[in-house]
């Protein structure tokens, strides 16, 4: 019989750093950039061991393979999750497959975990308790750069806001041959009676015109 | 009169509908159901969230921070079997489109004298190297598509080439840099990579199998029944739309200049409209009007959940080896796609609605598909996952 391994050595974790291809804004991608920095910076602080940092690329699952991580870290909002989900499937029959961290038994860390913007692929078998500390540590660093993230997400979604209703305002002057005060009281109408935002009053006056050419 | 058959006790559940979506042109009837404000018609608010993964949309509609989606059929029918470690009953509540999707070579093959199936499968049968060929999700609608074209060709996808998944973003990016040779995925993608001179189209789903099933409008089976008259409204509203797109060809160019902006799919408005008229080039100097273009509607055909997509999907996953083993293909079909529901919809919308179950198909290969004894379809392609030992 073998004697109990007492030492359990430390988890192997990949980090997948893309910024999800979505976004475009240079503020936006540096802040992203960021986030992956902090989240290695913590990871590393608590004594983890942060394998690999892989880009999000065609070589992934061939890097993954070679690396045989224990957990693989990844923003939620990235494009490149359908590969890892690629390579839970074609992993399950290998000795240590790899599966999404979804385990039934702590619905609300997954809830969280996708909250805050990190998905979590772990080896089958791993225990909880071993993977629950570092989600932690990845949960904190992301909520802390959520937050800058969201703030600055505030800012631009306002100033396309503004530049929405600009527009629109500028198509019902010219349609319905309106000043801009009047105009814009149109608007402000027809958000009140729809329950809309001014913006999205804004967008589908803006529809209408693509639509009518 | 909007309302008049929404009110008292056919009142949706719920006014406000999360729909997620991917920046896809076929996305089109649920984006357009909202634009033209056809939800208002019936009732019921969508609020559009667009999504970047197909494994974030599963997450999402799984949690519940979307109500219904726009899905892969093949991912739907996954989801349901538990493939890939997730399990949830889940629902389809219509066919979105059907057609339109593509498979791309890279320019480089092309170069050295293979542009087709034929000279693909002597290249590959030649072993000087290993091919490689990406699609969006491994249960996904490409993936199946992208293996029943190898494997008509004599290619077997899963021992003689490589088949990956990549983010459809990346696809002419890796075409061009010579990571791999072709992908299958829907549009914009494949007219990007024929634009920017990465790829060729060597086939189009259509060509796989006329008016096979696309994507679906999905929700899990929790909230279909929680909420049948929220849903009744909303497959009215994408019927309208659906029917709307066919319509005529300014409504689809209209559809092609909403789907342009950044909020939506986010592309070249050339890039979206040629082929959603059927006007197809595929590189190489061939152009063509297709004949089965990517259709919304085929006056309610199109939209139908016949039981027979869904099984058809469920006996590739066997094919491959995705599904371990046979499930009862018939039942599941049954309990996961709404047909109640639908047939409700579609007099609510004036659409006809076909009388059977099942439809009969005749795809690339001569094999005739019409839903009946799927185990044996399943297990009687030359070219399919051979079973490990044991599993």
């Amino acid at each position: 019989m073998k004697p109990p391994s007492k030492v359990q050595r430390t988890l192997r974790i990949v980090v997948v750093t893309t910024v999800p291809e979505h976004v475009t804004d240079e503020s936006a991608r540096a802040t992203q950039a960021r986030r992956n920095t902090a989240l290695r910076i913590g990871l590393l602080e608590s004594g983890y061991d942060i394998v690999a940092s892989l880009p999000a690329d065609i070589f992934l699952p061939e890097r993954i393979a070679q690396i045989q991580p224990d957990m693989i870290i990844i923003d939620s909002e990235s494009d490149a999750r359908d590969v890892l989900e690629h390579i839970v499937i074609a992993t399950r029959d290998e000795p240590r497959p790899i599966v999404l961290f979804t385990d039934d038994q702590t619905p609300s860390s997954m809830d969280a975990a996708i909250d805050a913007g990190v998905t979590a692929y772990i080896v089958d078998g791993l225990q909880a308790e071993r993977v629950k500390p570092v989600l932690d540590v990845a949960l904190k660093r992301f909520r802390r750069e959520q937050k800058l993230l969201d703030e600055l997400s505030d800012t631009r979604r306002q100033l396309a806001d503004r530049k929405l209703i600009e527009r629109a305002k500028g198509v019902l002057m010219a349609r319905n041959k309106l000043t801009e005060e009047e105009a814009y009281q149109r608007l402000r109408t027809m958000a009140m009676n729809k329950k809309l935002r001014l913006a999205e009053v804004a967008q589908r006056i803006l529809d209408v015109e693509d639509l009518l050419g | 009169m909007a309302h008049a058959f929404v009110s008292g006790s056919d009142r949706p559940e719920k006014t406000v509908i999360r729909a997620g979506f991917m920046p896809l042109t076929d996305c089109a009837p649920l984006v357009m159901a909202s634009v033209l404000g056809l939800d208002d018609k019936y009732g019921i608010k969508l609020d559009l969230c667009r999504q970047h993964s197909w494994s974030g949309m599963r997450d999402r509609l799984l949690q519940g921070e979307i109500d219904v989606a726009h899905v892969l059929y093949g991912m739907l029918y996954g989801v349901e079997n538990g493939i890939g470690g997730v399990t949830r009953r889940m629902a389809v509540l219509m066919n979105l489109s059907r057609n339109g999707q593509s498979i791309t070579l890279s320019r480089a093959l092309a170069r050295q004298g293979i542009a087709d199936l034929p000279q693909l499968a002597a290249a590959v049968r030649k072993g000087a190297r290993r091919f490689a060929f990406a699609h969006t999700f491994p249960t996904g609608n490409h993936a199946m598509f992208l293996y029943y074209w190898l494997a008509a060709g004599g290619i077997d996808p899963l021992r003689d080439v490589q088949a990956v998944t990549v983010p459809p973003s990346q696809m002419a990016v890796n075409l061009a840099a010579g990571h791999m040779d072709g992908f299958c995925a829907g549009e914009p993608w494949s007219t990007r990579a024929l634009l920017d001179g990465s790829g060729f189209t060597a086939a189009t789903s259509q060509d796989i199998w006329p008016d096979h099933p696309g994507k679906a409008l999905g929700a899990t089976a929790a909230f279909v029944d929680a909420n049948p008259h929220a849903c009744r409204s909303l497959i009215a509203a994408v019927l309208e739309a659906a029917r709307w797109l066919d319509a005529a060809g300014e409504n689809r160019d209209a559809a092609a200049e909403v789907l342009s902006s950044p909020g939506y799919v986010n592309a070249d408005r050339h890039a979206i409209a040629a082929r959603l008229h059927g006007e197809y080039e595929n590189g190489l100097g061939r152009r063509w009007i297709d004949p089965d273009p990517v259709r919304f509607h085929s006056d309610g055909e199109a939209n139908f959940p016949y039981l027979s997509d869904g099984m058809w999907f469920m006996t590739q996953h066997r094919r491959w080896g995705l599904l371990r083993d046979d499930v009862d293909y018939a039942a599941v079909a049954a309990r996961v796609n709404r047909v109640g529901l639908y047939r409700e919809a579609a007099v609510l919308a004036g659409v006809p609605a076909p009388s059977s179950l099942t439809r009969r198909s005749v795809l690339m290969d001569g094999k005739v598909w019409d839903g009946s004894a799927p185990a044996a379809y399943a297990a009687a392609f030359p070219i399919r996952r051979v079973a490990l030992a044991g599993a």
